[in-house]
């Protein structure tokens, strides 16, 4: 069974009195243990199909399946829980909490909603966690400290910190050069491998393109027929 | 509950200066009530003892009596109710002073002064011989003799009257005819003037004689209490004993208590038989400046109000700046799986920590204020009636404190609430600005 379902979406958004269509029925599956791009020019729909997997937006027609569970129509309140127990999710900027350490943005979801695992347990855990994204040295590190690489290490290992079973990255890379870009990329394939958590990015960069198991190309909003 | 804390806590300190200012707003807001309620308080209980000390009691019996020619004579003998009254109560009064009094002109050589005369039994009342401040001579040597006196320096030098010498007091006699007595100059004391109190102790037994009473009796019966916030209660009880004199129409009976009024000129307004008594307290007379200081206290409550309008308005102005900085955190807090309320706890968690932490400083300061102007020596003879030994003394009420601390949190709190709100309701994705 797929992990992703999206069937004929389409999101149209109302910019003053124009309607722009950004996604335009899209259908797709994800599998469990996947490890996807979604790929296409600026302006495509990566950001806005992401999103809504993401459940931080809603399609304007269609539905989106997670884990078979249908989206539309979830209150806020029950998103909210959705994200929090099967997303993980990287940012383009990472936005790391600035007032908190390393150790304590990657702790950071396992203090929100009732505990996941006991104390013992979560010590562990983070242990790995911290050890698989090599910043061992730097756990009491403010965010400002890191260089950009060191901290989307850090929000790699916050994405994870909860086990989703999915981890969302809208152009994970955008914001450092390539070849730290490549070592990011690398560290989500590892984590991948480790974990089986499926992973779904997005990226207009071919040379991280082609580290995807499966590709999704988009051009306005819709799906590319794959040659 | 604690990621809210700490999160709140930290953030606080991002923008020091910021946060800073507002705290300093909330700190001075604290300070300001602290001190003025602090130097209120104290101020009322130094009115209220220089008044007990200089008016000699915190409950005040006076009795009168009516004479065959009708005049109204300020007089107490022995009185079983009276004495039964004081026996039951003995464990709450310090000190019972019994004196009789009147106004008189003392005369030296040619010089004349119009003066308060005291007749008091200096064996009962050590309280007096403690707290006067004897300047020339001795209590004891006034003590010796019967018909010795202690007067004021004032009046000494208005007169131009030595130690050793004597003086003639011209009085009225309780039933209202012409007497003179000679006085031996024993003491100077220092003047309570400043108390609105200027007074001559001689012997009341010599006194007595002077106003033609029976060296026994007495014109006013005044107790110092161990706890002055008894008074009103044992004036009660006095008063539910005691046979009361009519309460006349112009409020002069109160007056008559404290030794204050005319006496025995003022006819009855209705004749009674045998002694009737009026019955006040320190409390009665603290009346008026207690209204003064509540209206002390509304003007620096007033204040108050107004620096909570300032805290008010910077705290939302703060907080709607806050809020705008930090849309793409919460966006992010909220895509993690951070529910709503909590997203406005960690606001309002903030305010309530600026609060506090401003509330602290400003009874910090406070404190540290108080103490420094209570160690000053106030030399300024107007303020003595205010003042503890010429120092000024702060009181605080822990509950009024409270209440402080709880108004000043509250309305941090009432302020954050819309800012921490709206933070709260953004969709996470427009919080986030459109994309992960
Ligand atoms: N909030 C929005 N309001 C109006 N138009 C939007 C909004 N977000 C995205 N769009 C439009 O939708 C289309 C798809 O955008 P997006 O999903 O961000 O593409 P990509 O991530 O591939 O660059 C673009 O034409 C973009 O201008
Ligand atoms: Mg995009």
């Amino acid at each position: 069974m797929s992990i992703v379902e999206l069937r004929d979406v389409h999101k149209v958004y109302q910019l003053g009195k124009t309607q722009v269509p950004a996604v335009r029925g899209v259908s797709l599956q994800i599998d469990v243990g996947d490890f996807v791009s979604i790929t296409g020019p600026s302006g495509s729909g990566k950001s806005t199909i992401l999103n809504m997997i993401g459940c931080i937006d809603t399609p304007t027609q269609g539905e989106v399946y997670i884990q078979g569970q249908c989206t539309s129509g979830l209150k806020d309140r029950q998103l909210t829980v959705l994200r929090h127990r099967t997303l993980g999710f990287i940012f383009q900027s990472f936005n790391l909490i600035p007032v908190l350490n390393v150790l304590e943005n990657i702790e950071f979801p396992l203090l929100l909603g009732k505990p996941i695992m006991d104390s013992g347990a979560k010590k562990d855990w983070l242990e790995y966690l911290v050890e698989a994204v090599g910043l061992h040295e730097h756990i009491r590190h403010r965010p400002s400290e890191l260089s950009g690489g060191q901290r989307q290490r850090v929000a790699i290992a916050r994405a994870l910190v909860t086990k989703p079973h999915i981890v969302l990255a809208d152009e994970p890379t955008a914001n450092l050069d390539s070849k730290t870009g490549q070592s990011i990329v690398e560290l989500m394939h590892k984590m991948n491998e480790e974990l089986n958590t499926t992973f779904i990015f997005s990226t207009h960069d071919p040379s991280i393109v082609s580290m995807a198991h499966h590709v999704i190309p988009l051009l306005d909003g819709q799906v590319v027929s794959q040659p | 509950m604690r990621t809210v804390l700490k999160t709140a806590v930290r953030s606080v300190f991002r923008q020091k200066r910021r946060s800073l200012l507002l705290a300093g707003a909330i700190a001075f807001g604290m300070l300001m009530i602290t001190l003025m309620n602090g130097f209120t308080e104290g101020m009322l209980t130094n009115v209220r003892d220089n008044l007990s000390h200089a008016l000699g009691g915190h409950v005040f019996v006076s009795g009168q009596e009516i004479t065959e020619t009708g005049r109204v004579v300020s007089r107490i003998d022995f009185d079983d109710r009276l004495q039964t009254l004081l026996e039951t109560n003995s464990a709450e009064i310090a000190s019972i002073t019994r004196r009789s009094q009147t106004f008189g002109t003392v005369v030296f050589g040619s010089r004349q002064s119009a003066q308060m005369l005291y007749g008091v039994d200096f064996q009962a009342e050590e309280r007096l011989r403690t707290s006067v401040a004897v300047t020339a001579g001795s209590l004891e040597a006034v003590m010796e003799d019967d018909q010795a006196i202690a007067l004021p320096d004032s009046l000494a030098q208005r007169l131009g009257v030595e130690l050793g010498e004597t003086v003639l007091i011209r009085l009225d006699t309780v039933t209202g005819q012409r007497n003179v007595g000679e006085f031996w100059v024993r003491a100077f004391i220092e003047d309570q003037a400043e108390l609105g109190m200027s007074a001559a102790f001689g012997h009341r037994a010599y006194v007595n004689t002077l106003l033609n009473l029976p060296s026994d009796s007495y014109q006013s019966l005044n107790l110092f209490l161990h706890d002055l916030f008894a008074a009103d209660k044992m004036a009660d009880q006095f008063r539910d004993v005691l046979p009361l004199r009519p309460v006349g129409e112009d409020g002069d009976d109160q007056a008559a208590a404290f030794g204050f009024g005319p006496f025995g000129q003022q006819q009855a307004p209705e004749p009674w038989d045998g002694i009737r008594f009026t019955i006040a307290t320190i409390n009665d007379i603290m009346e008026p400046i207690e209204a003064v200081v509540l209206v002390l206290d509304r003007l620096s409550l007033g204040v108050f109000a107004v620096l909570l309008v300032i805290i008010v308005v910077g705290i939302t102005n703060t907080f709607r700046m806050i809020v705008l900085e930090r849309t793409k955190e919460i966006g992010t807090m909220r895509a993690l799986g951070m529910q709503r309320p909590t997203v406005r706890r960690i606001f309002l968690a903030e305010a309530a920590f600026l609060g506090l932490f401003g509330g602290v400083v400003g009874l910090g300061l406070a404190l540290g204020a108080m103490t420094v102007v209570s160690r000053l020596t106030v030399a300024e003879p107007g303020l003595q009636f205010f003042l503890a030994q010429g120092r000024f003394t702060f009181q605080l009420v822990p509950q009024v404190v409270l209440l402080h601390f709880a108004i000043l949190t509250f309305v941090c709190l009432a302020s954050a609430y819309w800012p921490a709100r709206s933070a709260a309701d953004l969709p996470p994705i427009k919080a986030l600005g459109g994309h992960l």
